[in-house]
């Protein structure tokens, strides 16, 4: 990796990712770098320290950790070592002393574009027994563009919040040179098993601090965020027979029935604006794809054909839905007007393509794909059809992907280590990581979206 | 601050160029880490009232961005979720699940092939005796529950097991089972009987279970 740096970054890139994921057809150069964003060069940051100033000795060090891991996660930074380019940086203080200086010098010589550090520590403990003492962290940021310490963040909170604190600081520094809110504080939603039952979790997007949101026993199933990020819908069985989708309140825990039919009832999908429900029903017969206006409760149907239509997928405008239909004989993933209109078959490789999310920048849709050895992998495609890539290689099944809020990256269920837990990618195949550990069934993870808190 | 706001009113004019109708929405949630009231979860009473707004979003994530002087801000608890209540259901569908299949167990499953809805020969003469069964318990009401393997979507194999549930209805019914006696419900991928990533076990959860309902 390290020699890889040195010579050209794109011809490597495009090499590199070529032999790791597969790319399916001639032209995989625009492939590969659309599929992060075209042209994008990386910003070098590097971390010089997050000292400790009083508190326990981990502190510093925790939150330096989180720091650099959301900073290699954003992909918008290149996570630099200073060590590593012969740049001691200890005490930078406020950045205008001449140690500091000096050390900006050295950095920007070597190339680093952004240089942050801060300190951590604990906030007198209160009167009040019991009750932990308050974390504080401050962070700086020195920009070596306009050669000047460009600001900071002071951040006070519960030792809970701790990480919370470092990701927030992250997200500023994205916003600071992307304009984008950055994904440091989204959340992932999931299935989990929880004795026999399946329940809904929520966790943070890097798998930390798992929460239990249901507790109705038997099976939840495929959460969906809304665009405000406050509710989750999802199918739930009542009573073992039948399937409602309901929506719930993460803040409450208070349940709406969206929809109570017979037959299936799976798959739903908010709209971009929130006002509509996509969802799969199978009350008429067959599975097919129905709209709920959310404020009035009109239903309209999209489909109507004698096979399987499910899992639909809004367009970035909400314009447009991909859908999976098995009208063909196996399952492949079609495209739609929101009104049913214009109905054309996206996939043609493979007997097998279902799962279909649209990316939030509109230009790829993820899906599962089954390849030649009857692999279930994650694959990508425009929306023209013109470019496909697929994203996951190896054993396991891959299922579920949902895209982060950035477009970069891709969560979803794998039973590549055996049993059935949540990873992430990146969307063009680099850095698997997985982001859960505990339980033996996760599955259905959903990215929330960026805005809020 | 200015940001903020100028990043709300993008997104709200860019929701309005987009014309869905029905985008009234006045107000747009603020951002940030501040807690909301949490209240005591009710899941017992789904569906009352209208439904809320689930669509405003706002721009900057609630970022107030870097200062040269940062004053202290206090970081609460992001998005709070709810602590589930365990009091009301769980344990009970699991219990009433375990009365069913001990009602059900003069009743055999039928098996299916990869990637398929079609009765086998073997699955004919298996559904032969099950209707026998049914013909001469005629109080019993009984469910077709369609199983799939783990391979696949999960979201597939809900519609691919509810094929196979109605194949073994249609087929009960072919041999003289009254309709009404028979309901159908997909559970896909997500209750195998076998957890195992191996043929045998694939083949023992591609399945249509029977199973005598108890109460409703």
């Amino acid at each position: 990796m390290r020699q890889v740096k040195w010579l050209s970054l794109l011809v490597c890139g495009f090499l590199l990712s070529a032999g790791a994921v597969g790319i399916l057809e001639s032209g995989a150069a625009d492939v590969f770098l659309e599929a992060t964003r075209p042209d994008f060069q990386k910003i070098s940051l590097a971390v010089a320290e997050i000292r400790n100033v009083g508190g326990p000795d981990w502190l510093g060090g925790r939150i330096e950790e989180v720091l650099k891991k959301d900073v290699k996660r954003s992909l918008v930074f290149d996570l630099v070592d200073l060590p590593g380019l012969g740049i001691k940086a200890h005490d930078l203080g406020t950045g205008m002393e001449s140690g500091a200086k000096a050390v900006f010098k050295q950095a920007s010589e070597n190339g680093v574009a952004v240089l942050v550090w801060g300190n951590a520590g604990l906030k007198e403990a209160g009167t009040d027994a019991g009750k932990d003492a308050d974390v504080s962290m401050e962070g700086l940021v020195y920009d070596s563009g306009s050669d000047e310490v460009i600001g900071g963040k002071r951040y006070v909170g519960s030792p809970s919040v701790l990480r919370l604190m470092a990701h927030r600081f992250v997200d500023e520094l994205v916003f600071r040179y992307t304009g984008e809110p950055g994904i440091a504080r989204t959340k992932i939603a999931y299935v989990a098993e929880h004795g026999a039952a399946r329940e809904l979790f929520v966790m943070d997007y890097d798998g930390h601090d798992a929460r239990q949101l249901t507790a109705d026993g038997f099976l939840d199933l495929m959460p969906r965020w809304s665009p405000d990020r406050r509710f989750l819908v999802f199918t739930t069985y009542r009573n073992r027979n039948t399937q409602d989708i309901d929506m719930i309140e993460l803040a409450t825990g208070k349940r709406w029935t969206l929809v109570s039919l017979g037959g299936l009832n799976i798959t739903p999908a908010l709209s971009p604006d929130g006002t509509f429900l996509a969802f799969a029903s199978s009350y008429e017969g067959n599975s097919e794809l129905y709209l709920l206006d959310t404020r009035t409760k009109a239903l309209q149907r999209l489909t109507v054909n004698p096979s399987g239509d499910l899992s639909p997928s809004w367009s970035p405008t909400g314009r447009e839905l991909v859908f999976v239909s098995d009208r063909g004989g196996g399952p492949q993933v079609f495209l739609m007007g929101s009104d049913g209109s214009n109905v054309r078959r996206l996939t043609f490789e493979g007997d097998y393509n279902a799962a279909p999310v649209w990316s939030p920048r509109g230009n790829w849709i993820a899906h599962v794909c089954r390849t030649p050895r009857k692999e279930y992998k994650l694959c990508l495609i425009s929306p023209d059809g013109q470019k496909r890539m697929q994203v996951t290689t190896g054993p396991g099944v891959d299922d579920s992907p949902s895209w982060s809020p950035d477009g970069r990256h891709l969560v979803f269920s794998s039973t590549i280590d055996g049993k059935s837990h949540i990873y992430m990618i990146d969307a063009d195949g680099k850095n698997l990581e997985r982001l859960t550990f505990e339980g033996t069934r996760n599955s259905a993870p959903s990215w929330s979206p960026a805005s809020g808190g | 601050m200015k940001k903020i706001l100028c990043a709300c009113g993008l997104v709200v004019a860019s929701v309005a160029l987009i014309g869905m109708p029905g985008c009234s929405k006045k107000s747009v949630q603020s951002g940030g880490d501040s807690q909301s009231t949490v209240k005591a979860a009710d899941s017992s009473k789904p569906g009352a009232g209208s439904l809320p707004d689930t669509g405003a979003q706002s721009g900057g994530g609630g970022l107030q961005g870097l200062n040269k002087n940062p004053s202290e801000e206090r970081v609460g608890n992001g998005t709070v979720v709810a602590k589930a209540d365990s009091s009301i259901n769980a344990g009970r569908q699991l219990d009433e699940l375990r009365a069913e299949q001990a009602a059900s167990a003069a009743l055999r499953d039928v098996l299916f092939g990869y990637d398929s809805w079609a009765i086998t020969e073997e699955g004919r003469q298996v559904l032969t005796r099950d209707a026998e069964w049914m013909k001469s318990n005629q109080g019993a009401q009984v469910k077709v529950e369609g199983h799939c393997d783990e391979r696949g979507t999960s979201a597939y194999n809900l519609v691919l097991g509810e094929k196979r549930a109605k194949a073994v209805r249609n087929y009960l019914v072919e041999l003289g089972v009254g309709a009404k006696r028979l309901s159908v419900v997909s559970y896909g991928k997500e209750q195998p009987s076998c957890n195992e990533h191996t043929e045998s076990c694939y083949q023992q959860n591609r399945r249509g279970h029977l199973v005598v309902k108890a109460g409703k």
